[in-house]
């Protein structure tokens, strides 16, 4: 009896794999740009579809694939580099035209993308790029400048506060690539500023509970001297919001960065002032508009940035409603 | 006859304790605000969902197993009860997302008996497994998106007073919390299945020829651990106001951390869900002291990690 529940629940633990591994959906070239046009094969090799903003470019390849010929696997890393480094063995394998990746680590990734290209695969880093030294293994990248989006931030600061003020700062998941470069952003901006950057921590992860503890810490240590927050990201944002909302402090400069649904519903409400958004819909329509025009032999930007919104309670209503 | 105090006992049966009295004292001296009302207000918030996991997980080292599902459990109660408050209503989708731990405890406990798991590795793998299923699931669930408790129309005040509610000096959830160490202090301490769980722990065989029913000890052990992270994510997700399918990444080894350095032996038979108060304490205030003292994000995980070195370095001495 105790065998057969044991077959029963691992079956049903199978089933349940079956569904959350990889790759876990293609997309139907049911509508192609043209019809008897070739239909490309491509994969979207990301570090963890439990990260929202990579669920969110995941349905975005899928909805737009068709109209540029392409079909799309996905493949999740699981934030582990050995799985995606097997992901893009896998693409190799099985005769992919183009991968679209976000490595969890955009240095260990590098050999394995040599093979890709050497195998003839088109590669494309998403939303991170290849270290500068390691930029020839990869054919375009798509994606923010994170550097760029610290610095719209802290410029957002000075013009806020032309004659100084008292901040902190809540980044992101400690060593991530946007967390470092969002923070460096934000420091050159404020340079030579009278803004002043008076404490800094990081979360152990992109975690709204470790954004909303230091928050309410460093109410206890700055109280009312805190006159702007930047967090790292608008989820974070919402524990910070709470934080202050629990000390009564209303009227906190708070700014994030990703503008999705959240920092939307925040800046509308007046309790984030600004979210720096990124669009991860034009992030994967430019990444299937450069493997397609590199596979036809046509001319395209290796490195394309995607222009990043700055999104206020004044001009939110100009820019379409996050769908993530 | 009057027994010698011994210094060195003391250190090893109770430096949980003295690390607690160390790290305040060094931060009351660097930052006075350490004492404010406000802050000892967020300590007894920060306290709160880890709090709950811990006690849980006290029973499951007890035992002489362990739980690594915990993690997968938050995650799936928690978008479960929120995704439930607007169809039907914060009393029910209270009710079932607790119920939904206590029953996701119970099926480990039946994978375990039936995959006849009676060590602790075996345990650490299959809740392993389990794990990445009640994650996956709660992926699927919210397909890969962040609830937000903004977003519901429905009525939140349970929730809302759960999250950031006091009554007097001391916060609604830590109340929870002292009556959910009460029970289970009664629960361990004077009933026979609470003590049958100590037994099972310390020798499994010879708790097994002296009658003791080992799988209805294990099925309490992993009910109550799910029971008890349920309650943690129902907390933890009143306090942040939102539910992300990943809520619970972390609270595994968090809560293994304080069970372990408040003194319970991860060799099972031996520990107390009041020593993994003071686990918890110390966890939660390393936290809370060293981000008042300034102390770097990279600093505070070396530090952690320290700390469970030497808890397990004192707990084998112990033994010695």
């Amino acid at each position: 009896m105790s065998k057969k529940i044991l077959v029963v629940l691992l079956a049903l633990m199978m089933v349940v794999g079956v569904f959350a591994c990889k790759p876990a959906a293609t997309t139907e070239a049911a509508a192609p740009a043209e019809e008897g046009a070739k239909t490309y094969k491509a994969a979207f090799i990301t570090q963890a579809l439990s990260n929202e903003s990579q669920a969110y470019s995941w349905k975005q390849l899928q909805q737009y694939a068709p109209e540029y010929g392409f079909t799309v696997d996905v493949f999740e890393g699981q934030n582990d580099v050995q799985n995606e480094a097997k992901a893009v063995s896998t693409c190799i394998a099985q005769g992919y035209d183009a991968i679209f990746i976000n490595p969890s680590d955009i240095n260990a990734i590098v050999p394995s993308l040599m093979e890709a290209k050497e195998a003839g695969v088109i590669v494309g880093m998403f939303s991170s790029d290849l270290p500068a030294e390691s930029q020839q293994y990869r054919d375009f990248f798509c994606g923010v400048d994170d550097t760029m989006a610290g610095e719209t931030a802290g410029k957002a600061f000075v013009d806020h506060f032309p004659d100084g003020a008292f901040i902190v700062e809540i980044g992101g998941q400690a060593g991530h690539d946007a967390q470092i470069k969002r923070a460096d952003g934000f420091r050159k901006a404020i340079e030579g500023s009278k803004i002043n950057l008076a404490d800094s921590q990081n979360c152990s992860g992109w975690v709204t509970a470790d954004a909303m503890a230091i928050m309410e810490d460093f109410i206890v240590k700055y109280g009312d001297q805190i006159q702007g927050v930047f967090c790292h990201w608008d989820n974070g944002a919402t524990g910070i919001i709470e934080a202050l909302k629990n000390a009564n402090m209303n009227d906190v400069y708070l700014i994030g960065v990703d503008g999705c649904r959240a920092g939307y519903d925040q800046v509308k409400a007046g309790t984030q002032a600004v979210t720096i958004g990124q669009s991860f819909t034009n992030m994967a329509i430019k990444s299937l508009e450069c493997a397609k025009a590199m596979l036809e032999g046509k001319p395209f930007e290796a490195v394309n940035f995607i222009p990043l919104d700055v999104v206020t309670k004044d001009n939110i209503d100009t820019f379409p409603y996050p769908e993530w | 006859m009057t027994k010698r105090f011994s210094l060195k006992q003391f250190m090893l049966n109770y430096l949980v304790l003295v690390a607690i009295v160390l790290l305040v004292i060094i931060t009351i001296m660097v930052e006075p605000k350490f004492l404010s009302g406000e802050n000892l207000t967020n300590i007894m918030r920060q306290f709160g969902p880890l709090s709950f996991v811990s006690l849980g997980m006290t029973f499951v080292i007890i035992g002489g197993f362990i739980d690594l599902s915990v993690a997968g459990i938050i995650s799936l109660v928690a978008v479960v009860t929120v995704s439930l408050i607007d169809p039907l209503g914060q009393v029910y989708a209270l009710i079932i997302g607790i119920a939904l731990g206590a029953f996701l405890g119970f099926l480990n406990s039946m994978v375990l008996i039936s995959a006849g798991a009676l060590t602790q590795a075996e345990a650490l793998f299959i809740t392993f497994g389990m794990s990445a299923v009640y994650s996956a699931l709660a992926l699927i669930y919210t397909d890969g998106s962040t609830q937000h408790m903004s977003w519901l129309e429905g009525n939140q005040s349970i929730f809302n007073s759960i999250g950031s509610g006091m009554v007097g000096i001391l916060s609604v959830s830590f109340l929870i919390f002292l009556v959910s160490l009460g029970a289970l202090w009664i629960f361990h301490n004077k009933t026979y299945s609470g003590r049958a769980i100590s037994y099972t722990g310390g020798n499994k065989v010879a708790a097994e020829l002296s009658g003791i029913p080992i799988k209805r000890s294990v099925i309490l052990i992993y009910t109550i651990c799910g029971l008890m992270s349920a309650i943690g994510a129902v907390v933890l997700f009143s306090r942040i106001t939102t539910a992300a399918p990943i809520i619970g990444k972390g609270y595994e080894t968090n809560a293994i951390l304080s069970v372990v350095v408040g003194g319970t032996t991860l060799k099972g038979g031996k520990g107390s869900v009041l020593r993994t108060v003071l686990g918890v304490l110390l966890i939660t205030l390393m936290s809370n002291c060293m981000n008042l003292l300034g102390v770097s994000s990279y600093m505070q995980v070396v530090l952690k990690g320290a700390i469970l070195v030497v808890a397990i370095w004192l707990d084998n001495r112990k033994e010695q």
